[in-house]
């Protein structure tokens, strides 16, 4: 271990007891979780142990060593050159390489030929590596696995990636280590089991880093005028240039791109003088510009930089110094990661200011506070027999040296997603390949896998192959076009589903700049700069997040907990509160509040059980179903964190609503069932299924024309399933995963209890409440029906082109 | 079903998304798509072969409802290359008495002498009396237009954020588009102007839209 400390000291660093910890249980052979939050030296701890033991053998070792798995490729960018700079101080020589998407294909080639000691790469690069025909001899002396940030991967179908390839690898590399890296999360032991496997040789080491961080909500002036409802925020500009102003380096994070693009636009208008220091970080930007984003803060050369979820992890920005949040968080470990970005230098605490969006989103500031003081980090959730990834992993070996199905599955049932799976699922799964999942085969010409004369299954068409390899990694969005200037220079990519509701001359807001439009043009986006000031913004879709349940519990406790009422946010909600009371109430612990109104919209009976998002769904379509079965009726349904919203065009009875006990426990999970397949939930669920499956293909980079016969979208067949095959094990899981990520069967069964020792309390109201109102302005709906479809269609109608342009 | 009158001619719109021409004793049908089930299939992309049949049980239904002396595709009768649907298809028209005609579409790449050999007539489009008939959506001035190519599709509003989206027929001044007939098709929503009408089709039936500003 003296090598290290020497490093360390010659570093001027001095290495914490983390890190002391990793060095002697890797010497000692252990596997390992490492719990240290991110920049606090993690990636030393484990490299070094693996250096270590590379010096004890004093000769080099030949092939592939280490694999390290980071979920972002800017990262993976940022740790090679961290672990190349130790590796060759302490063992001159030795390579660590990077293979991402962006390796391009002679550097892969390379790397196939000339294996490095060390590989930097992403759970998608590491199948492409599985789908090698050689891959066995390119792994065989591979030592150890780190995969670093688990914590963002192991509730996520990428999370089930890394699994099944770590149950694969281990399968011919029996003495292969795995060490795992996670920021602190709920459930530590689960997420410790899943990567390492049953191994009883492992420890687990946890940084002693408790860091102070100060909450600050910014609270507007005039509480009367700041509105009920809405995302942006923008009301607070003048507080947010003042904190500019006064700290040396902010960020502000916001939870969607386009929030991002807005305010980097009103900030740069409410002080020119900031251009030139200000910068925007996000997913969609092209990686040349976000590197030298990271870069400029790194030296301190940025005074703000807004910025999504992009900078949650990785690199350390010490001169951060104080840290906005736009909104909603969503979860107190997200927020504390947040947080964690500023005051990096020690004894110096992590500010944060929560800027609410909308009035009553200072209540959550309130609740999140309380979370971080109980450090009551959220558990991940781990997916459960995602067939879709593992029909992607058995193309993955099929296109490459093939599998047999004997051998296999064991392998497969080692890991913790699929360790239910039967044989007869499993033979579904291999006769979904083979067969196209049918079983006669008269005039049938599916071709997909082969059973080769020994029992091998392979693919054996070209074609195929080459449309898996090129649609291979679970990360599901819209094909994405580059944006380029009309003169040359990327300036990052954009969803095409935006593009293509703009029309030439139009202008839209991106990275930053207004452009113009000129041409599409194979794949690329071609535009110019544009003096004009109003400009389109492009609503990414995705980044809808649910509320944690840890929150909702927090929200709860202190929406009817005296302790906080003198605190500056209930202060501040004052006059809201008091309008609430004045045409509703503001229920109390034993009371379960249903509101009822009507507008011009239709009829409005809200809800409020102050669970959480997730569970708010699975209610509104539970009594929606039940409520439909009492009369002919239509929903459309919305919800948030704090209650949901049945809105129909008649009313229904609240004397029949509250004699027929609908919120009975009694066949809860059945009716659950049938309302979700009413209400179609899943719909939404199958897009990513369809895509991750195979069964929608997204077309080839840069030539779409070839596979135009085959194109289809995820929506048909959903339809198909649905009517013709409702045994399909991928359209059976859309309606298992809207269960179990959506709705935690087990926690609705007591929430619905609960409600049973609840008064309800039905409030007529004149007009919306400020409750109800982020609930009832809320576009997107879900819908329950049990009308009868000709009698729905003669009350609609069809909205006419508004005459444009 | 809805009888419409176009130049004092009768056309019933039916669930299906056929129309029968009533004077002529014709059925009209745009984009059946056929043999798409199997050039997915062909490529490794499961869909359930179920579908297959259904056109033909679909369009025995249709031709046995009214007396038919002819049957005008309006294009995309087949999906891609020939596969095995060819098989099925031959023995559908070999037991077929109407006069069948196909319009060609941009799907339809089997050869023309192929389907000739069948017995199809094979045309471009074609015009009859006041109308015209092709398989994309164009204006022909004097005719009235039928045709296909769009998948028209309509999403329908209502009272309380409800919306649905439903395939039908198109009625403009000076052509109508039919749905797909195919079954694994998807839709095309149409923008209508005050002077269209949109025809929507359900399992049973066919209802015409209102329109609201």
């Amino acid at each position: 271990m003296k090598e290290l400390f020497s490093w360390f000291k010659g570093q001027k660093w001095v290495p914490q007891d983390f890190q002391i910890e990793c060095w002697t249980a890797y010497s000692e052979g252990k596997n390992g979780m490492l719990h240290a939050p991110t920049g606090s030296g993690k990636t030393y701890a484990l490299w070094g142990a693996i250096l270590q033991d590379t010096i004890k053998n004093k000769q080099y070792p030949l092939g592939l060593q280490v694999l390290w798995i980071t979920p972002l490729r800017a990262l993976a960018t940022e740790i090679q050159k961290a672990t190349q700079r130790m590796t060759t101080d302490l063992c001159p020589g030795l390579k660590v390489e990077l293979r991402t998407g962006d390796s391009p294909q002679s550097e892969r080639t390379r790397q196939k030929r000339s294996p490095s000691f060390g590989l930097i790469t992403t759970p998608e690069s590491l199948h492409v590596l599985i789908s090698n025909k050689e891959h066995k001899r390119y792994f065989e002396n591979l030592q150890i696995i780190v995969v670093d940030e688990w914590h963002e991967l192991l509730g996520s179908k990428r999370g089930v990636q890394i699994e099944l390839a770590l149950a694969y690898l281990r399968s011919f590399l029996p003495k292969l280590k795995v060490w795992g890296i996670s920021a602190t999360l709920g459930n530590k032991t689960l997420a410790r089991k899943i990567l390492l496997g049953n191994t009883k040789k492992y420890t687990s080491i946890t940084a002693q880093i408790q860091k102070e961080i100060k909450v600050i909500s910014i609270i507007p002036n005039k509480m009367e005028q700041f509105p009920w409802r809405g995302h942006l925020g923008i009301h607070l500009l003048p507080e947010v240039l003042k904190l500019i102003e006064k700290n040396k380096t902010t960020l502000l994070f916001t939870n969607t791109r386009a929030q991002c693009e807005i305010w980097f636009h009103k900030i740069l208008e409410g002080n020119p003088d900031l251009a030139g220091s200000i910068a925007m970080h996000h997913g969609s930007i092209d990686k040349k510009i976000r590197l030298w984003v990271e870069d400029a803060l790194r030296k301190e050369e940025l005074k703000v930089v807004v910025c999504t979820s992009s900078l949650d992890l990785g690199v350390d920005f010490s001169p951060v110094e104080s840290c906005i949040q736009i909104g909603s968080p969503k979860g107190v470990g997200r927020f504390i990661q947040r947080a964690g970005r500023s005051g990096h230098r020690p004894n110096v605490p992590s500010k944060i200011y929560f800027l609410p969006t909308y009035a009553l989103e200072l209540i959550e500031s309130v609740a999140l506070q309380e979370g971080i003081k109980q450090q009551k980090i959220e558990d991940r959730i781990p997916y459960l027999n995602a067939y879709d990834v593992l029909l992607q992993f058995l193309m993955t070996l099929a296109v490459g040296s093939g599998f047999y199905p004997d051998t296999l599955f064991p392998v497969i049932k080692k890991t913790f997603c699929y360790q239910t799976l039967d044989q007869k699922k499993w033979h579904w799964l291999l006769n979904f390949l083979v067969k196209g999942s049918q079983s006669l085969e008269h005039y049938d010409e599916y071709k997909k896998v082969n059973v080769l004369a020994n029992g091998l299954l392979q693919v054996t068409h070209k074609g195929i192959a080459m449309r898996h390899r090129l649609s291979m990694g679970t990360i599901v969005s819209d094909a994405d076009l580059k944006v380029r200037y009309q003169k040359g220079g990327y300036l990052g990519a954009i969803e095409e589903w935006f593009v293509s509701k703009l029309n030439p001359g139009d202008v839209f807001t991106f990275s930053g700049h207004n452009l113009e439009l000129i041409r599409l043009q194979h794949m690329e986006v071609i535009v110019k700069k544009s003096k004009i000031k109003k400009a389109k913004v492009p609503a990414w879709m995705g980044g809808r997040m649910s509320f944690s349940a840890h929150l909702s519990d927090l929200l709860k406790l202190t929406l009817q907990n005296k302790t906080h009422k003198n605190s500056p946010e209930f202060v501040a909600l004052e006059p809201i509160f008091r309008q609430q009371q004045k045409e509703s109430i503001l229920p109390k612990p034993h009371e379960f509040l249903i509101e009822r109104f009507h507008t011009k919209e239709g009829c409005h009976t809200l809800f409020y059980p102050f669970e959480g998002y997730a569970i708010h769904e699975a209610m509104a379509s539970l009594i929606a179903y039940r409520i439909s079965l009492l009369r002919p009726i239509s929903f459309t349904m919305s919800y948030n964190d704090y209650g949901f919203e049945l809105l129909s065009d008649q009313a229904f009875d609240k004397i029949s609503f509250l004699d027929n006990d609908l919120f009975t426990t009694q066949y809860i999970l059945e009716d659950l069932e049938k309302s979700i397949n009413l209400s179609e939930m899943a719909r939404r669920r199958f897009r990513d299924i369809a895509v991750i499956s195979g069964l929608v293909f997204q077309g080839f980079p840069n030539k779409p024309t070839k596979t135009k016969h085959l194109q289809s979208g995820s929506q048909l067949f959903y339809n198909v399933f649905k009517d013709y095959e409702p045994d399909n094990l991928l359209y059976q899981q859309a309606i298992e995963e809207t269960y179990d990520h959506g709705m935690e069967r087990g926690r609705l069964l007591k929430v619905f209890e609960a409600i049973q020792r609840q008064n309800i309390v039905w409030k007529e109201c004149n007009q919306p409440t400020p409750l109800s109102f982020p609930i009832i302005t809320d576009r997107m709906r879900t819908k329950l029906s049990s009308e009868n479809i000709e009698d729905r269609i003669k009350k609609m109608y069809l909205q006419l082109e508004k005459a444009s342009r | 079903m809805i009888e419409i009158v176009i130049h004092q001619q009768h056309f019933i719109l039916h669930p299906s998304g056929g129309i029968y021409w009533k004077e002529t004793q014709t059925w009209l049908l745009a984009d059946v798509h056929l043999g798409k089930v199997a050039h997915f299939r062909k490529h490794g992309i499961a869909v359930p072969r179920k579908i297959e049949g259904i056109f033909y049980q679909k369009i025995d239904r249709l031709l046995k409802k009214f007396p038919s002396k002819r049957v005008i595709f309006l294009g995309d009768l087949f999906h891609s290359y020939q596969n095995n649907e060819w098989y099925l298809f031959e023995a559908w028209v070999n037991k077929q008495k109407a006069k069948l005609i196909l319009i060609q579409g941009n799907h339809d790449i089997i050869p023309v002498k192929e389907f000739k050999i069948l017995g199809l007539t094979v045309v471009d489009s074609f015009e009859e009396d006041e109308f015209y008939f092709t398989h994309y959506p164009i204006e022909k001035e004097p005719y009235f237009v039928f045709c296909g190519h769009l998948h028209p599709g309509a999403k329908l509003m209502g009272i309380g954020h409800q919306q649905l989206k439903l395939p039908c027929f198109y009625q403009t001044p000076k052509k109508l588009i039919l749905p797909a007939f195919g079954s694994f098709t998807g839709l095309h929503l149409v923008s209508p102007t005050t002077e269209d009408q949109v025809y929507a089709i359900t399992e049973n039936a066919v209802l015409e839209i209102e329109k609201k500003n």
